[in-house]
Protein backbone atom coordinates (compact mmCIF):
# COMPACT_ATOMS: atom_id res chain seq x y z
CA UNK A 1 0.00 0.00 0.00
CA UNK A 2 1.00 3.60 -0.47
CA UNK A 3 2.17 5.28 2.71
CA UNK A 4 2.69 8.93 3.52
CA UNK A 5 4.86 9.88 6.46
CA UNK A 6 4.89 13.49 7.62
CA UNK A 7 6.64 14.74 10.71
CA UNK A 8 7.67 17.62 12.91
CA UNK A 9 10.52 16.57 15.14
CA UNK A 10 12.33 19.05 17.36
CA UNK A 11 15.74 17.50 17.87
CA UNK A 12 18.08 17.41 14.87
CA UNK A 13 19.52 14.01 15.73
CA UNK A 14 16.16 12.27 15.99
CA UNK A 15 14.87 14.00 12.88
CA UNK A 16 17.81 12.82 10.81
CA UNK A 17 17.41 9.28 12.10
CA UNK A 18 13.71 9.20 11.21
CA UNK A 19 14.49 10.44 7.70
CA UNK A 20 17.10 7.70 7.32
CA UNK A 21 14.68 5.02 8.53
CA UNK A 22 12.11 6.12 5.97
CA UNK A 23 14.69 5.91 3.19
CA UNK A 24 15.89 2.50 4.34
CA UNK A 25 12.33 1.24 4.31
CA UNK A 26 12.18 2.21 0.66
CA UNK A 27 10.17 5.44 0.84
CA UNK A 28 10.99 8.44 -1.33
CA UNK A 29 11.58 11.91 0.04
CA UNK A 30 8.98 14.18 -1.51
CA UNK A 31 9.59 17.16 0.79
CA UNK A 32 12.02 17.81 3.64
CA UNK A 33 9.75 16.27 6.27
CA UNK A 34 7.56 14.21 4.07
CA UNK A 35 8.04 10.72 2.62
CA UNK A 36 5.93 8.64 0.28
CA UNK A 37 6.24 5.14 -1.11
CA UNK A 38 4.89 1.61 -1.30
CA UNK A 39 5.27 -0.65 1.74
CA UNK A 40 3.75 -3.95 2.74
CA UNK A 41 2.08 -4.49 6.09
CA UNK A 42 5.16 -5.90 7.79
CA UNK A 43 7.44 -3.14 6.57
CA UNK A 44 4.91 -0.57 7.76
CA UNK A 45 4.68 -2.17 11.23
CA UNK A 46 8.46 -2.24 11.55
CA UNK A 47 8.80 1.38 10.56
CA UNK A 48 5.98 2.36 12.89
CA UNK A 49 7.73 0.74 15.86
CA UNK A 50 11.15 2.12 14.93
CA UNK A 51 9.90 5.69 14.72
CA UNK A 52 7.74 5.30 17.85
CA UNK A 53 10.80 4.32 19.88
CA UNK A 54 12.83 7.26 18.72
CA UNK A 55 10.63 10.31 19.05
CA UNK A 56 9.75 12.43 22.07
CA UNK A 57 6.06 11.75 22.61
CA UNK A 58 5.57 15.02 24.48
CA UNK A 59 6.74 17.26 21.68
CA UNK A 60 7.10 15.54 18.31
CA UNK A 61 4.40 14.85 15.74
CA UNK A 62 4.48 12.04 13.20
CA UNK A 63 1.64 11.18 10.83
CA UNK A 64 1.47 7.91 8.97
CA UNK A 65 -1.29 7.83 6.35
CA UNK A 66 -2.21 5.10 3.94
CA UNK A 67 -3.52 6.05 0.55
CA UNK A 68 -5.05 4.01 -2.24
CA UNK A 69 -3.66 3.93 -5.75
CA UNK A 70 -6.90 5.40 -7.08
CA UNK A 71 -6.62 8.37 -4.78
CA UNK A 72 -3.05 8.93 -5.88
CA UNK A 73 -4.17 9.02 -9.49
CA UNK A 74 -6.61 11.78 -8.56
CA UNK A 75 -3.88 13.88 -6.94
CA UNK A 76 -3.01 17.14 -8.64
CA UNK A 77 0.70 17.79 -8.74
CA UNK A 78 2.16 21.19 -9.65
CA UNK A 79 5.71 22.35 -10.14
CA UNK A 80 8.63 20.15 -9.11
CA UNK A 81 6.46 17.37 -7.72
CA UNK A 82 7.28 13.70 -7.21
CA UNK A 83 6.97 11.02 -9.86
CA UNK A 84 3.77 8.99 -9.48
CA UNK A 85 5.29 5.97 -11.21
CA UNK A 86 8.30 6.02 -8.92
CA UNK A 87 6.38 5.98 -5.64
CA UNK A 88 4.05 3.21 -6.80
CA UNK A 89 7.06 1.04 -7.76
CA UNK A 90 5.98 1.00 -11.37
CA UNK A 91 9.43 1.97 -12.58
CA UNK A 92 11.02 -1.43 -13.00
CA UNK A 93 14.47 -0.57 -14.26
CA UNK A 94 16.98 2.18 -13.61
CA UNK A 95 19.90 2.86 -15.91
CA UNK A 96 22.93 4.33 -14.22
CA UNK B 1 13.31 -2.82 -9.33
CA UNK B 2 16.31 -3.70 -11.42
CA UNK B 3 19.38 -1.48 -11.46
CA UNK B 4 21.24 -1.60 -14.75
CA UNK B 5 24.67 -0.13 -14.27
CA UNK B 6 26.29 0.75 -17.56
CA UNK B 7 28.36 3.87 -17.01
CA UNK B 8 32.11 3.25 -16.96
CA UNK B 9 33.68 3.85 -13.57
CA UNK B 10 30.51 3.58 -11.49
CA UNK B 11 31.01 2.45 -7.91
CA UNK B 12 28.40 0.40 -6.06
CA UNK B 13 28.77 0.25 -2.30
CA UNK B 14 26.79 0.47 0.93
CA UNK B 15 25.83 3.59 2.83
CA UNK B 16 23.39 3.46 5.78
CA UNK B 17 22.29 -0.07 4.87
CA UNK B 18 21.28 1.09 1.40
CA UNK B 19 22.98 0.65 -1.95
CA UNK B 20 24.82 3.82 -2.90
CA UNK B 21 25.64 4.19 -6.54
CA UNK B 22 28.30 6.75 -7.25
CA UNK B 23 29.27 7.90 -10.68
CA UNK B 24 30.89 10.86 -12.35
CA UNK B 25 28.61 12.88 -14.58
CA UNK B 26 29.72 14.33 -17.89
CA UNK B 27 30.16 17.76 -16.31
CA UNK B 28 32.61 16.33 -13.76
CA UNK B 29 30.23 16.40 -10.80
CA UNK B 30 29.81 13.36 -8.62
CA UNK B 31 26.31 11.89 -8.53
CA UNK B 32 25.21 9.71 -5.62
CA UNK B 33 21.95 7.82 -5.60
CA UNK B 34 20.58 5.65 -2.84
CA UNK B 35 18.36 2.64 -3.20
CA UNK B 36 16.76 0.77 -0.31
CA UNK B 37 17.83 -2.87 -0.33
CA UNK B 38 14.26 -4.07 0.09
CA UNK B 39 13.24 -2.37 -3.16
CA UNK B 40 16.04 -3.73 -5.32
CA UNK B 41 15.45 -7.14 -6.89
CA UNK B 42 18.44 -7.35 -9.18
CA UNK B 43 21.58 -5.40 -9.97
CA UNK B 44 22.91 -5.90 -13.48
CA UNK B 45 26.47 -4.70 -14.03
CA UNK B 46 28.56 -4.57 -17.16
CA UNK B 47 32.35 -4.50 -17.11
CA UNK B 48 34.28 -1.41 -16.04
CA UNK B 49 32.55 -0.99 -12.65
CA UNK B 50 33.55 -1.36 -9.02
CA UNK B 51 31.62 -3.20 -6.34
CA UNK B 52 32.30 -3.41 -2.62
CA UNK B 53 32.13 -6.63 -0.62
CA UNK B 54 29.67 -4.97 1.75
CA UNK B 55 27.39 -4.40 -1.20
CA UNK B 56 27.64 -8.11 -1.99
CA UNK B 57 26.79 -8.91 1.63
CA UNK B 58 23.79 -6.58 1.62
CA UNK B 59 22.62 -8.13 -1.61
CA UNK B 60 22.88 -11.65 -0.20
CA UNK B 61 20.95 -10.65 2.92
CA UNK B 62 18.08 -9.28 0.88
CA UNK B 63 18.10 -11.95 -1.82
CA UNK B 64 19.20 -9.41 -4.40
CA UNK B 65 20.52 -11.04 -7.53
CA UNK B 66 23.89 -9.62 -8.65
CA UNK B 67 24.33 -10.32 -12.32
CA UNK B 68 27.44 -9.53 -14.36
CA UNK B 69 27.04 -9.25 -18.10
CA UNK B 70 29.16 -8.50 -21.11
CA UNK B 71 28.54 -5.40 -23.22
CA UNK B 72 26.37 -7.35 -25.66
CA UNK B 73 24.21 -8.78 -22.89
CA UNK B 74 25.59 -12.27 -22.36
CA UNK B 75 25.73 -13.14 -18.65
CA UNK B 76 29.25 -13.77 -17.32
CA UNK B 77 28.25 -14.82 -13.85
CA UNK B 78 26.18 -14.03 -10.85
CA UNK B 79 26.47 -13.77 -7.10
CA UNK B 80 23.78 -15.76 -5.37
CA UNK B 81 23.86 -17.38 -1.94
CA UNK B 82 25.41 -20.80 -2.31
CA UNK B 83 22.50 -22.74 -0.85
CA UNK B 84 20.55 -25.02 -3.16
CA UNK B 85 17.13 -23.64 -3.94
CA UNK B 86 15.51 -26.80 -2.67
CA UNK B 87 16.22 -30.43 -1.81
CA UNK B 88 19.19 -32.39 -3.20
CA UNK B 89 16.70 -35.07 -4.22
CA UNK B 90 15.79 -32.90 -7.19
CA UNK B 91 19.37 -32.76 -8.41
CA UNK B 92 19.80 -36.53 -8.15
CA UNK B 93 16.59 -37.05 -10.07
CA UNK B 94 17.72 -34.53 -12.66
CA UNK B 95 20.99 -36.44 -13.18
CA UNK B 96 19.10 -39.71 -13.58
CA UNK B 97 16.63 -38.19 -16.03
CA UNK B 98 19.52 -36.84 -18.11
CA UNK B 99 20.53 -40.44 -18.84
CA UNK B 100 17.18 -42.09 -19.49
CA UNK B 101 14.04 -41.71 -21.55
CA UNK B 102 12.39 -39.30 -19.11
CA UNK B 103 14.92 -36.69 -20.11
CA UNK B 104 14.03 -37.27 -23.74
CA UNK B 105 10.32 -36.79 -23.01
CA UNK B 106 11.05 -33.40 -21.50
CA UNK B 107 13.44 -32.34 -24.26
CA UNK B 108 10.88 -33.27 -26.90
CA UNK B 109 8.22 -31.35 -24.96
CA UNK B 110 10.37 -28.21 -24.83
CA UNK B 111 11.32 -28.36 -28.50
CA UNK B 112 7.76 -28.99 -29.65
CA UNK B 113 6.55 -26.11 -27.53
CA UNK B 114 9.23 -23.85 -28.99
CA UNK B 115 8.28 -24.77 -32.54
CA UNK B 116 4.58 -24.40 -31.82
CA UNK B 117 5.26 -20.94 -30.44
CA UNK B 118 7.10 -20.07 -33.65
CA UNK B 119 4.23 -21.44 -35.71
CA UNK B 120 1.63 -19.51 -33.70
CA UNK B 121 3.64 -16.35 -34.04
CA UNK B 122 3.65 -16.68 -37.82
CA UNK B 123 -0.07 -17.44 -37.67
CA UNK B 124 -0.50 -14.16 -35.78
CA UNK B 125 1.50 -12.28 -38.39
CA UNK B 126 -0.98 -13.48 -41.02
CA UNK B 127 -3.83 -11.51 -39.47
CA UNK B 128 -2.65 -8.16 -40.77
CA UNK B 129 -0.72 -9.32 -43.81
CA UNK B 130 -3.29 -10.70 -46.23
CA UNK B 131 -0.98 -10.23 -49.21
CA UNK B 132 1.63 -12.54 -47.71
CA UNK B 133 -0.81 -15.25 -46.64
CA UNK B 134 0.49 -17.84 -49.12
CA UNK B 135 4.11 -17.30 -48.16
CA UNK B 136 3.27 -17.52 -44.44
CA UNK B 137 1.05 -20.59 -44.89
CA UNK B 138 3.91 -22.37 -46.61
CA UNK B 139 6.21 -21.66 -43.62
CA UNK B 140 3.53 -22.76 -41.17
CA UNK B 141 3.18 -26.12 -42.92
CA UNK B 142 6.95 -26.63 -43.01
CA UNK B 143 7.33 -25.89 -39.29
CA UNK B 144 4.38 -28.19 -38.50
CA UNK B 145 6.08 -31.00 -40.39
CA UNK B 146 9.27 -30.47 -38.42
CA UNK B 147 7.27 -30.53 -35.18
CA UNK B 148 5.80 -33.89 -36.18
CA UNK B 149 9.27 -35.27 -36.90
CA UNK B 150 10.40 -34.24 -33.41
CA UNK B 151 7.35 -35.99 -31.97
CA UNK B 152 8.31 -39.22 -33.76
CA UNK B 153 11.83 -39.45 -32.32
CA UNK B 154 12.18 -42.35 -29.92
CA UNK B 155 15.11 -43.63 -27.89
CA UNK B 156 16.37 -44.91 -24.57
CA UNK B 157 18.08 -41.60 -23.88
CA UNK B 158 18.37 -38.13 -25.33
CA UNK B 159 21.92 -38.78 -26.52
CA UNK B 160 20.70 -41.33 -29.10
CA UNK B 161 18.64 -38.79 -31.01
CA UNK B 162 20.12 -35.48 -29.96
CA UNK B 163 21.83 -34.86 -33.31
CA UNK B 164 18.58 -35.35 -35.20
CA UNK B 165 16.72 -33.14 -32.74
CA UNK B 166 19.31 -30.40 -33.08
CA UNK B 167 18.97 -30.58 -36.86
CA UNK B 168 15.18 -30.33 -36.82
CA UNK B 169 15.28 -27.50 -34.31
CA UNK B 170 17.86 -25.63 -36.36
CA UNK B 171 15.83 -25.93 -39.55
CA UNK B 172 12.71 -24.63 -37.81
CA UNK B 173 14.73 -21.72 -36.43
CA UNK B 174 16.08 -20.82 -39.86
CA UNK B 175 12.58 -20.88 -41.38
CA UNK B 176 11.24 -18.79 -38.53
CA UNK B 177 13.86 -16.02 -38.75
CA UNK B 178 13.68 -16.01 -42.54
CA UNK B 179 9.95 -15.32 -42.19
CA UNK B 180 10.45 -12.58 -39.61
CA UNK B 181 12.95 -10.82 -41.84
CA UNK B 182 10.65 -11.10 -44.85
CA UNK B 183 7.80 -9.45 -42.94
CA UNK B 184 9.85 -6.53 -41.60
CA UNK B 185 10.19 -3.19 -43.37
CA UNK B 186 12.96 -3.22 -46.02
CA UNK B 187 15.49 -1.28 -43.94
CA UNK B 188 15.30 -3.72 -40.98
CA UNK B 189 15.59 -6.96 -42.92
CA UNK B 190 18.43 -9.29 -42.05
CA UNK B 191 20.17 -12.41 -43.26
CA UNK B 192 19.78 -15.11 -40.64
CA UNK B 193 21.06 -15.20 -37.08
CA UNK B 194 24.49 -13.85 -36.27
CA UNK B 195 26.39 -13.64 -33.05
CA UNK B 196 29.68 -12.05 -31.92
CA UNK B 197 29.34 -9.69 -33.61
CA UNK B 198 25.74 -9.36 -34.65
CA UNK B 199 25.83 -8.44 -38.33
CA UNK B 200 22.79 -6.16 -38.16
CA UNK B 201 20.74 -4.22 -35.58
CA UNK B 202 18.01 -6.90 -35.44
CA UNK B 203 20.50 -9.55 -34.37
CA UNK B 204 22.15 -7.14 -31.94
CA UNK B 205 18.78 -6.59 -30.25
CA UNK B 206 17.95 -10.29 -30.31
CA UNK B 207 21.31 -11.31 -28.81
CA UNK B 208 20.89 -8.84 -25.96
CA UNK B 209 17.31 -10.00 -25.36
CA UNK B 210 18.40 -13.65 -25.25
CA UNK B 211 21.15 -12.61 -22.86
CA UNK B 212 18.54 -11.19 -20.49
CA UNK B 213 16.46 -14.32 -20.89
CA UNK B 214 19.44 -16.60 -20.09
CA UNK B 215 19.94 -14.68 -16.86
CA UNK B 216 16.28 -15.07 -15.96
CA UNK B 217 16.16 -18.78 -16.78
CA UNK B 218 19.30 -19.54 -14.81
CA UNK B 219 17.73 -17.84 -11.82
CA UNK B 220 14.39 -19.68 -12.00
CA UNK B 221 16.25 -23.01 -12.26
CA UNK B 222 18.36 -22.25 -9.20
CA UNK B 223 15.31 -21.10 -7.26
CA UNK B 224 13.47 -24.31 -8.18
CA UNK B 225 16.40 -26.38 -6.88
CA UNK B 226 17.60 -27.55 -10.30
CA UNK B 227 21.21 -27.64 -11.44
CA UNK B 228 21.70 -25.24 -14.38
CA UNK B 229 24.76 -27.23 -15.51
CA UNK B 230 23.10 -30.64 -15.94
CA UNK B 231 21.45 -30.55 -19.34
CA UNK B 232 19.44 -33.18 -21.15
CA UNK B 233 20.20 -32.30 -24.73
CA UNK B 234 23.00 -29.80 -24.70
CA UNK B 235 26.49 -31.19 -24.37
CA UNK B 236 28.07 -31.40 -20.95
CA UNK B 237 31.01 -29.22 -21.84
CA UNK B 238 33.13 -27.48 -19.25
CA UNK B 239 31.09 -24.74 -17.64
CA UNK B 240 28.24 -25.00 -20.11
CA UNK B 241 24.93 -23.96 -18.63
CA UNK B 242 23.36 -26.92 -20.38
CA UNK B 243 20.04 -27.01 -18.54
CA UNK B 244 19.60 -23.30 -19.13
CA UNK B 245 19.94 -23.89 -22.88
CA UNK B 246 17.47 -26.79 -22.72
CA UNK B 247 14.92 -25.07 -20.55
CA UNK B 248 15.02 -21.72 -22.35
CA UNK B 249 13.62 -23.05 -25.64
CA UNK B 250 9.89 -22.55 -25.06
CA UNK B 251 10.48 -19.02 -23.79
CA UNK B 252 12.74 -17.74 -26.56
CA UNK B 253 9.57 -16.57 -28.26
CA UNK B 254 9.27 -13.86 -25.58
CA UNK B 255 12.55 -12.30 -26.69
CA UNK B 256 11.70 -12.84 -30.37
CA UNK B 257 8.34 -11.14 -29.97
CA UNK B 258 9.63 -8.13 -28.03
CA UNK B 259 12.41 -7.48 -30.56
CA UNK B 260 10.17 -8.08 -33.55
CA UNK B 261 7.54 -5.65 -32.23
CA UNK B 262 10.16 -2.97 -31.67
CA UNK B 263 11.34 -3.29 -35.27
CA UNK B 264 7.95 -3.76 -36.93
CA UNK B 265 6.61 -0.79 -34.95
CA UNK B 266 9.57 1.25 -36.19
CA UNK B 267 10.63 2.03 -32.62
CA UNK B 268 14.28 1.34 -33.46
CA UNK B 269 16.39 3.83 -35.38
CA UNK B 270 20.04 4.55 -36.07
CA UNK B 271 20.59 6.14 -32.64
CA UNK B 272 20.06 2.80 -30.87
CA UNK B 273 22.97 0.88 -32.31
CA UNK B 274 26.63 1.58 -32.90
CA UNK B 275 28.53 0.18 -35.83
CA UNK B 276 31.46 -1.97 -34.90
CA UNK B 277 33.90 -3.94 -37.03
CA UNK B 278 31.88 -6.41 -39.03
CA UNK B 279 28.53 -5.67 -37.41
CA UNK B 280 26.47 -3.75 -34.98
CA UNK B 281 26.16 -3.40 -31.25
CA UNK B 282 23.55 -1.96 -28.91
CA UNK B 283 24.43 1.33 -27.24
CA UNK B 284 23.08 2.74 -23.99
CA UNK B 285 19.95 4.13 -25.62
CA UNK B 286 19.26 0.89 -27.42
CA UNK B 287 19.70 -1.09 -24.21
CA UNK B 288 17.28 1.19 -22.36
CA UNK B 289 14.70 0.78 -25.11
CA UNK B 290 15.02 -2.99 -25.16
CA UNK B 291 15.24 -3.55 -21.40
CA UNK B 292 12.13 -1.46 -20.76
CA UNK B 293 10.15 -3.17 -23.50
CA UNK B 294 11.32 -6.60 -22.31
CA UNK B 295 10.50 -5.92 -18.65
CA UNK B 296 7.08 -4.61 -19.59
CA UNK B 297 6.41 -7.71 -21.65
CA UNK B 298 7.60 -10.11 -18.95
CA UNK B 299 6.32 -8.38 -15.82
CA UNK B 300 3.39 -6.13 -16.74
CA UNK B 301 1.23 -7.87 -19.30
CA UNK B 302 -0.59 -10.79 -17.73
CA UNK B 303 -1.55 -13.78 -19.86
CA UNK B 304 -3.89 -16.68 -19.18
CA UNK B 305 -2.16 -19.66 -17.60
CA UNK B 306 -3.99 -22.62 -16.07
CA UNK B 307 -7.07 -20.58 -15.33
CA UNK B 308 -5.23 -17.66 -13.81
CA UNK B 309 -3.96 -14.34 -15.12
CA UNK B 310 -0.22 -14.28 -14.53
CA UNK B 311 2.74 -12.31 -15.80
CA UNK B 312 5.23 -14.25 -17.91
CA UNK B 313 8.14 -14.09 -15.43
CA UNK B 314 5.97 -15.76 -12.86
CA UNK B 315 4.81 -18.43 -15.32
CA UNK B 316 8.41 -19.38 -16.11
CA UNK B 317 9.16 -19.77 -12.41
CA UNK B 318 6.06 -21.93 -11.92
CA UNK B 319 7.04 -24.10 -14.89
CA UNK B 320 10.49 -24.61 -13.35
CA UNK B 321 8.92 -25.68 -10.06
CA UNK B 322 6.56 -27.97 -11.90
CA UNK B 323 9.48 -29.53 -13.77
CA UNK B 324 11.42 -30.02 -10.53
CA UNK B 325 8.39 -31.54 -8.79
CA UNK B 326 7.76 -33.94 -11.62
CA UNK B 327 11.37 -35.12 -11.40
CA UNK B 328 10.84 -36.16 -7.80
CA UNK B 329 7.41 -37.42 -8.80
CA UNK B 330 5.34 -35.06 -6.74
CA UNK B 331 3.60 -34.28 -9.96
CA UNK B 332 3.18 -36.60 -12.89
CA UNK B 333 4.93 -35.74 -16.13
CA UNK B 334 1.85 -33.73 -16.93
CA UNK B 335 1.16 -32.57 -20.43
CA UNK B 336 3.46 -29.66 -20.90
CA UNK B 337 1.80 -26.40 -21.58
CA UNK B 338 3.86 -23.30 -21.41
CA UNK B 339 3.09 -19.82 -22.62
Amino acid sequence: MLIWILYDIEKDRQRTRVAKMCKQAGLYRVQFSCFLGTLNKNELDTLNLQIGELIDEEKDKVYIFPMSKNELQQCKLLGQAFDKNLVTDEIRAFFL
Amino acid sequence: MQLHINTYGTYVHVKDAMFEIRRKLDNGNLEKRHFAASKVRQIVMTTGMALSTDAVKLAMEHNVDLLFIEQHGKPIGRVWHSKLGSTTKIRKAQLQASLNERGLTWVKGWLIQKMENQRNFIQDLKKHRATMADYLDDKITKIENLTNSVQLQEGQSTAEVSDTLRGLEGTAGRLFFETLSQVLPKESQFKGRSNRPAKDPFNAFLNYAYGMLYGKIEKVLIVAGLDPFVGFMHRDDYNQLSMVYDFIEPYRICADEVVFRLFSGKKVNKSHTTEITGGSSLNTEGKALLVNAFNKFMDDNAVRYKGRNLVRSHIIQLDAHRFANSLIEKEQDANLDFI
